[in-house]
């Protein structure tokens, strides 16, 4: 009610006559027209924008005595009004921005250098330069404290962490929000797939975001900034702003017609696959044969004598196909025996001896080149009341794998209308439609590429794999049982797995808003908006009949076909209205003020079902088809509902000190009816210190701090406890208590932040820096702590608990070099967050927040950093690493030791551009330093024998995996428990002494720093001299652009340190994760 | 001016009026919040039988421990690897939250029923009673594998660090609670009825059962507490099993379908193949059940070397008939009962039977349950080296050989009967994991996570015990 109060008497508005005024903005560069330039009358809200040509018109009264002309990279021009009808402004540009406006919570549009708190803004060229299949992979290194993690899967998710982890278990991924809608970016991948366990990588949707029609993106970082959208603001908000049509004035012509075209191809990485051995061959050593020789061949333990494939009444040698591994009998180009393809009557070689011998075409030959072609075309344009754009983009993109494509199309229109001067109607529709066909599979189980890096034989041909599949249309796979039993032992033929147990996707997604702005007088105005997302999705996948046994479908039982379908509806709309109020005072105190509300209604509506047992009829994928009765799909219905009102006032004074508040009460419908509503407040200022003084040097001096809460609601439906129902015995009905206690006293988390932060312009404008510091605490963690399973339960939902963020980030930008032609601009990202759990509920110390295959888990320690990755450990003795009387390295008996954390330590990005008349050069480079991750793939790659590592010669001069009584083995490095140095001589033919089984989980565990050379662009535009003598183009520019051309550093080996399954809280764990490509495109972008 | 306070009006009276429907949103309407105890209870039993069923590597490694299997190529269980997959984490879950709350959540709907009349009143307490005779065949499990485990503190959420109970402090009291059952149960009405999926509701067969596990627990204590054990058995033999009769959980197919089938056949993988420490002694006894344990591979059985790496195809496999879908684990039968019996009569106790009667039963019975012909019953039995007067070595030797001969696929039984008996002598794998010690298990190692979640309780439970390792013995181990 004060603020209503504050309102009235604020509002002294006067009605008097208007006039005209009407102008033309032109650039001091090249003396032409600036498109889109914004005018304000200072002090109100009124404003107008130049059309394509720089003309402008706008209506003020006489209590209205200046505008302010701005526009991106262009110095803010103030013009006294007087009695001129007529204004015409040249603007200068600006080297190192000052008078940037910037787009806040909300949607609010503020000059950046009033703000308290840190904001950085991308261009969208930097985000669509370089077309990718999910846009949140493009920030990687654009922006400091903003980490991102691709995956490597084709339309894979991307994990984006504004400012470090502050949920312990619920989502921390930063809130997209283009133009004031909120934008679902769930990931819809199972706990299965999450976890590592196997399943794909449907993405997180907000890569459905066109990047092409993106104009910027604005990243509010702390929670100073976001405070305004209350319970979802803790982990950062992705401000967007999409391309908008030009009002145009006096009949001029009324659209631009722009289309651009690109091409990509990857190239594998090989720096990121394994290098193989290409010494020993399939098996797990020298027990298959006992006898001590062969008739013909000698003694051959390795290999197996127990068939007689060919019939002629003797045993003959066959490889142990069974075996996916490789550390079996040494190659030896003139040992002749049956091998895998000698027993199907397809293949070429049939009841054919071959030499033993590694296989030409390894597994690098599955993959092919992948290939993205992007095409856009987009009118836009206006005339003097409204202004539209219509755009399609049309994204193909072919995998690395065989038989797999990633399909989007994405309509955009968005138009406004001036209905009558002071109302005006703006209004967008965005359709994307995305097809997936053969993503690839992830985790440990049942995916090709785990086969690939942990188990697989390196004298398999992977190009007789391919010929056999294409010839047959049958499963004829390298791994049969034996000789006499053909089917998979573990691992289907990889070509039969791509072109017959794909799986396809589809989202139709249809995002949009009506907006109604209404001004009401010269201070006051009203915004209301109506927006909704929402989308359909589809997931079928399939195992054909034929297929060797896997994991699939509900409940996830092995089977050898199904099929299954998971089916999502979601939709979330928001209602907001908004009453703004603007007023300049006097020339020295200016307010902007604001009050409104937000109702927001979330839907998820799903179901998951699949077949049972198998299919009956091969190639018929459908629920009916189904060997045994379904199982229960599993449904999920949720609604959540938050009310939400929220008030901010702005104070300027003198142009100098800044004062924000902000204030928000969301009424949440996932918490307790007697607490369900919860208040959230911000305040900030700034002081630009600079003004006190006159510098030659100091262009801009600025102070900044900021405190405020924003908090996190509970999860949905976890105040009361349901049974679980499992599937029906005969006609019993099964339920069980679930693992999880809800709990009926849940509050939301809330997360405290302060920060503060120092922002120096000088040289000229030539040099900028920005340097922030914050300390978040989240506390009153909603947290599943898991409990001793003698509980009854795995885990019970509590408030308790905080995490600490402590950070500092740093930009520096500049332009070195600028002259008329040329143009060096830098920016510098660097930013260091440290994390720390401080405590949980009560005694417990330990949150354990995935349990993974291996045997290790990412937990939540207190005292440590988020993510702490557990397992086994050496036992040290003096520092050295311990082994047994057997030579073995000791092992600790318990898995909770901590091996390394997820967490980087630091993380950096540097881009350069340098334009040179009409051509333009740019790079970035981007660094994470520091950070763990355990590799499942060398945990078991090292065991089976695949990498390289596991041959050697040793120091007695001979290969390592000679037995002992031939001179091989291996002492490791290592001391007794006595302290002595190691002198046991441990066998190197046995598998188990590089991998897994003799090894702890800390011989796995790797530093994840990378320097990566992640864009590199090349483009020339043609001079606008050429330009503007011909009438039909408008400007054309070529670009040669490369993405992920070159790890430059990384430690873990045969792997992408960046790789993971998923987005999501559990990160720092490999298994079968796809390499990277090295990619190249080129493109092309013509405006008419 | 009017305008902006109509608006303001308007935005607070759109807040208030919108919440109305919020309870309704945080609902889960795919779940039930009320249901009859009986499913709570059958979902306790089939938890139960899955894992005492289950060969997976994961959940189940008895049938390796009893070396009655062994794997082919990864080798890790059979060589005592059970830190690798965190295996006691998953036997606590399965035994506490995946039975037991549920056995609990049954009870305690079933004591809030409100029923009406008298033959109700007694069918509801006799569904009291047979959840209790669950509870304490799992919590026997629990302390056979374990030894001291969470008891009275057990199954609370609002304790979360649950004290461990001294072992033979739980075994006297799961004995009181199936003595009162045995007596208590009234064969005069029901239970419940077909969603008993172990007994289909047959409460005289639950009193039997009842008998018998009674005869099972105080067997096992026996050389601890002869005068106890001899109390117990000599009340409860008679009315326990009698010959053919058993407890088993007979399994349906696909989804329904028994875990062995699932691990074996269903998975499509070979891991699995029989141990050469039976299949060599069935050899030397030319035991006719071979025809039914195993498969022939060439012309003879060949057991893999236990705890080595034994290419699949070259040795003997598991028998078509337990690796059916729908094969009916036993949980309990007269088989057993009658070798307890026969090794009571050793004790002197006085069981209606000489020990050479009861393990001429206890063969007997086994050998009909595998399908073996009478006369080879008879040829069996006449060999010197089967028959129990001129078998080889002591009562413990030819009751423990024959027993864990008639135990095969139950592994728990095996490996009970081998720690209590410790006959017949089993092999020792080739690596055998650091932690054991060089010797076959004598019991199972805490959950790692009792280590952080429960932690004082767990260290005090590991000290009493004399430390938490596999060579720590059971108290009734010798």
């Amino acid at each position: 009610m004060m603020l209503v109060m504050v309102f009235a008497f604020l509002s002294g508005s006067v009605f008097a006559q208007t006039k005209t005024i009407s102008g033309k903005v032109t650039s001091s560069q090249d003396g032409l027209g600036i498109p889109g330039v914004t005018i304000q009358i200072k002090g109100t809200t009124i404003g107008a924008i130049t059309d394509i040509d720089g003309n402008y018109s706008i209506n003020v009264s006489p209590s209205h005595k200046t505008l302010v002309f701005s526009y991106v990279s262009m110095k803010t021009t103030e013009v006294a009004i007087g009695t001129q009808t007529k204004i015409d402004v040249v603007l200068d540009p600006d080297v190192v921005q000052i008078d940037e406006v910037v787009v806040t919570a909300l949607g609010i549009s503020r000059e950046k250098k009033s703000l308290g708190y840190a904001t950085q803004e991308v261009e969208g060229d930097a985000l669509n330069t370089v077309k990718r299949d999910n846009l949140v992979n493009a920030l990687s290194g654009r922006a400091a404290g903003v980490q991102v993690r691709g995956t490597n899967n084709m339309g894979g998710s991307a994990n984006i962490v504004i400012r470090g982890v502050k949920s312990l278990t619920q989502n921390n991924q930063a809130l997209f929000v283009v133009d004031g809608v909120p934008v679902n970016n769930d990931n819809t991948n199972n706990a299965g797939q999450i976890s590592g366990r196997s399943g794909f990588d449907y993405g997180n949707a907000a890569s459905d975001i066109n990047p092409d029609d993106i104009e910027s993106m604005n990243i509010l970082k702390g929670a100073a900034a976001t405070a305004l959208y209350g319970s979802r603001a803790a982990n950062g908000v992705i401000i967007i702003t999409t391309k908008k049509g030009k009002k145009q004035m006096g009949g001029k012509r009324a659209y631009g017609v722009t289309i651009s075209s690109s091409i990509n191809t990857g190239f594998l990485d090989k720096s990121t696959f394994p290098k193989y051995q290409k010494s020993y061959g399939a098996g797990y050593g020298t027990y298959y044969y006992s006898d001590t020789t062969h008739p013909t061949l000698g003694y051959h333990p390795g290999f197996e004598f127990y068939y007689d494939v060919d019939g002629d009444g003797q045993l003959d040698y066959t490889v142990p196909t069974y075996e996916d591994a490789s550390y079996g009998e040494k190659f030896d180009a003139s040992l002749m025996l049956y091998q895998w393809d000698a027993y199907d009557p397809a293949s070429p070689n049939y009841m054919k001896k071959t030499p033993w011998v590694a296989a030409e075409n390894g597994p690098e030959y599955f993959f092919q080149n992948p290939m993205t072609l992007n095409n856009s075309v987009e009118v836009a344009g206006g005339s003097e009341k409204s202004t539209f754009r219509l755009a399609y983009t049309n994204f193909d993109q072919k995998g690395l794998m065989p038989n797999s494509s990633l399909k989007r199309n994405n309509f955009l229109f968005n138009g406004s209308y001036d209905v009558s001067k002071d109302i005006t109607v703006t209004a967008s529709a965005n359709y994307t439609k995305t097809n997936g066909l053969g993503r690839n599979s992830t985790g440990y189980s049942d995916n090709i590429v785990s086969s690939f890096r942990q188990w697989m034989q390196v004298n398999v041909d992977y190009k007789m794999q391919e010929e056999l599949y294409n010839k047959t249309h049958r499963n004829i796979t390298w791994n049969p049982n034996s000789p006499f039993d053909l089917a998979p032992a573990y691992w289907d033929n990889p070509f039969w797995v791509r072109n017959e147990n794909y799986e396809t996707d589809m989202r139709n997604r249809i995002i949009g808003f009506v907006m109604v702005d209404w001004r009401i007088t010269d201070h006051f105005s009203l915004m209301g908006r109506a927006s909704v997302d929402t989308y359909d999705e589809l997931q079928e996948e399939r195992k054909a009949v034929g297929s060797g046994s896997g994991e699939f479908g509900v409940q996830r039982p092995d089977v050898t076909s199904g099929y299954s379908r998971f089916q999502k509806n979601f939709s979330e709309a928001n209602y907001d209205l908004m009453l703004n109020y603007k007023n300049q005072f006097t020339e020295d105190l200016s307010l902007t003020a604001f009050v409104g509300t937000n109702i927001r209604r979330t839907m998820v509506d799903q179901v998951y079902a699949s077949t049972n047992g198998g299919l009956i009829v091969p190639d018929l994928y459908s629920l009916s088809n189904s060997s045994s009765p379904l199982l229960n799909p599993e449904e999920l219905y949720s609604i959540i509902g938050v009310n939400g009102y929220f008030a901010s006032a702005s104070l300027g004074f003198m142009n100098t000190f800044f004062l924000d508040a902000t204030f928000r009460r969301d009424i949440s419908s996932t918490l307790p009816v007697d607490e369900r509503a919860y208040n959230y407040p911000s305040i900030s200022g700034s002081w630009i210190f600079s003004n006190m003084f006159e510098s030659d040097w100091l262009q801009l001096g600025k102070l900044r701090a900021g405190y405020a809460q924003v908090g996190n609601g509970a999860p949905w439906a976890s105040l009361k406890d349901n049974y679980t129902q499992n599937t029906t015995f005969g006609t019993t009905a099964l339920f069980s208590l679930p693992s999880t206690k809800n709990n009926e006293k849940l509050v939301p988390e809330r997360t405290h932040s302060l920060e503060a932060g120092l922002e120096l312009i000088t040289f000229n404008k030539r040099l900028g820096a920005d340097l922030s510091v914050y300390k978040t605490n989240t506390v009153n963690q909603i947290l599943p702590v898991t409990v001793s399973t003698v509980t009854g339960r795995s885990a019970m939902y509590v408030n308790a608990g905080e995490i600490q963020n402590k950070g500092v980030e740093l930009q520096l930008f500049g332009a070195p070099v600028a002259t008329k032609d040329f143009r060096w601009d830098v920016i510098l990202n660097w930013s260091k967050n440290v994390n720390e759990v401080v405590s949980l509920e009560g005694d417990i110390k330990n949150l354990q927040i995935a349990s993974l295959q291996g045997g290790v888990t990412i937990n939540a320690r207190v005292g440590e950093p988020y993510g702490t990755i557990q397992g086994t450990d050496y036992i040290y003795t003096n520092g050295q690493k311990t082994v047994g009387a057997n030579g073995y390295y000791l092992r600790s008996s318990t898995s909770d030791k901590i091996l390394g954390n997820i967490n980087p330590d630091w993380n950096a990005g540097l881009s350069n551009k340098f334009s040179y008349k009409n051509w333009a050069a740019s790079f970035l480079v981007d660094w994470q330093q520091g950070g763990s991750v355990f590799s499942l793939d060398l945990y078991y790659g090292m065991a089976t024998g695949l990498y390289e590592e596991t041959v050697y010669t040793n120091d007695l001069g001979n290969p390592v995996r000679n037995l002992i009584s031939e001179g091989g083995g291996l002492i490791l490095e290592g001391v007794f428990e006595d302290g002595t140095p190691n002198t046991k001589r441990v066998e190197g033919a046995d598998y188990r002494v590089f991998g897994y089984s003799r090894n702890p989980n800390a011989a796995f565990v790797y530093d994840a720093s990378y320097v990566k050379l992640r864009e590199v662009v090349l483009s020339y535009s043609l001079p606008s001299s050429l330009v503007s003598k011909v009438n039909w183009i408008q400007g054309a520019t070529f670009s040669v652009v490369g993405s992920n051309l070159w790890i430059m550093y990384k430690k873990l080996p045969h792997a992408d340190p960046e790789a993971s399954q998923s987005s999501g809280n559990v990160q720092g764990w490999q298994s079968g994760v796809m390499p990277s490509t090295r990619n190249v495109g080129f493109s092309i972008n013509l405006q008419f | 001016m009017k305008k902006i306070s109509i608006i303001l009006i308007i935005m607070v009276g759109f807040l208030i009026s919108c919440t109305k429907n919020f309870e309704d949103f945080n609902t889960d309407k795919k779940h039930a919040t009320v249901v009859p105890a009986q499913f709570l209870f059958a979902n306790a039993q089939k938890a139960l039988a899955d894992m005492y069923s289950s060969t997976s590597v994961n959940i189940n490694n008895w049938k390796l421990f009893a070396q009655y299997w062994t794997e082919t190529t990864y080798t890790d269980e059979s060589n005592y690897d059970v830190l690798n997959r965190n295996i006691g984490n998953t036997l606590f879950r399965i035994f506490y939250r995946d039975i037991l709350v549920d056995l609990k959540e049954a009870k305690r709907i079933t004591e809030e029923e409100v029923v009406d009349g008298q033959e109700a009143t007694i069918a509801k307490n006799n569904r009291l009673l047979i959840i209790d005779l669950v509870e304490v065949y799992t919590y026997q499990q629990l302390v056979d594998i374990f030894g001291d485990v969470p008891y009275t503190e057990a199954l609370d959420i609002t304790n979360i660090s649950p004290a461990y109970d001294d072992a033979s402090t739980i075994y006297k009291d799961l004995l009181t609670r199936a003595k009162t059952a045995a007596d208590a149960l009234s064969t005069g009405a029901g239970s419940f009825g077909g969603d008993d999926l172990m007994m289909g509701g047959d409460v005289a067969m639950w009193k039997k059962f009842a008998n018998t596990l009674i005869v099972r627990m105080a067997i096992t204590i026996a050389a601890k507490e002869p005068a106890l054990a001899k109390g117990y058995i000599e009340g409860a033999y008679a009315a326990g099993f009698a010959y053919g009769e058993a407890c088993s959980f007979q399994y349906l197919t696909g989804a329904n379908s028994n875990p062995l089938y699932q691990d074996l056949i269903q998975s499509g993988r070979h891991d699995f193949i029989p141990a050469n420490t039976i299949v060599d002694m069935m050899n030397t006894l030319e035991d006719p059940r071979r025809a039914a344990y195993f498969d022939i591979n060439g012309d003879t059985y060949r057991g893999g070397i236990y705890g080595e790496s034994n290419p699949f195809a070259q040795y003997s496999h598991i028998n078509d008939r337990i690796q059916a879908q729908d094969y009916a684990s036993v949980m309990l039968d007269y088989t057993e009962l009658a070798f307890y019996l026969a090794e009571a009569a050793e004790r002197g106790f006085s069981v209606g039977g000489s020990a050479a009667t009861w393990y001429e039963n206890g063969i007997r019975s086994s050998m009909e349950y595998w399908g073996v012909a009478a006369a080879d019953i008879d040829t069996y039995m006449a060999r010197a080296d089967v028959a129990y007067a001129t078998a080889a070595g002591n009562w413990k030797q030819k009751i423990g050989t024959q027993a864990w001969l008639a135990f095969y696929v139950r592994g728990l039984e095996g490996w009970t009967s081998y720690r209590r008996l410790d006959f017949p002598v089993l092999n020792l794998p080739p690596a055998p994991d650091e932690s054991a010690e060089g010797a076959v298990p004598r019991r199972h190692t805490y959950p790692v996570n009792e280590q952080t979640l429960n932690g004082e309780n767990y260290s005090a439970a590991a000290s009493k015990i004399g430390g938490d390792k596999l060579s720590t013995k059971i108290f009734w181990d010798e």
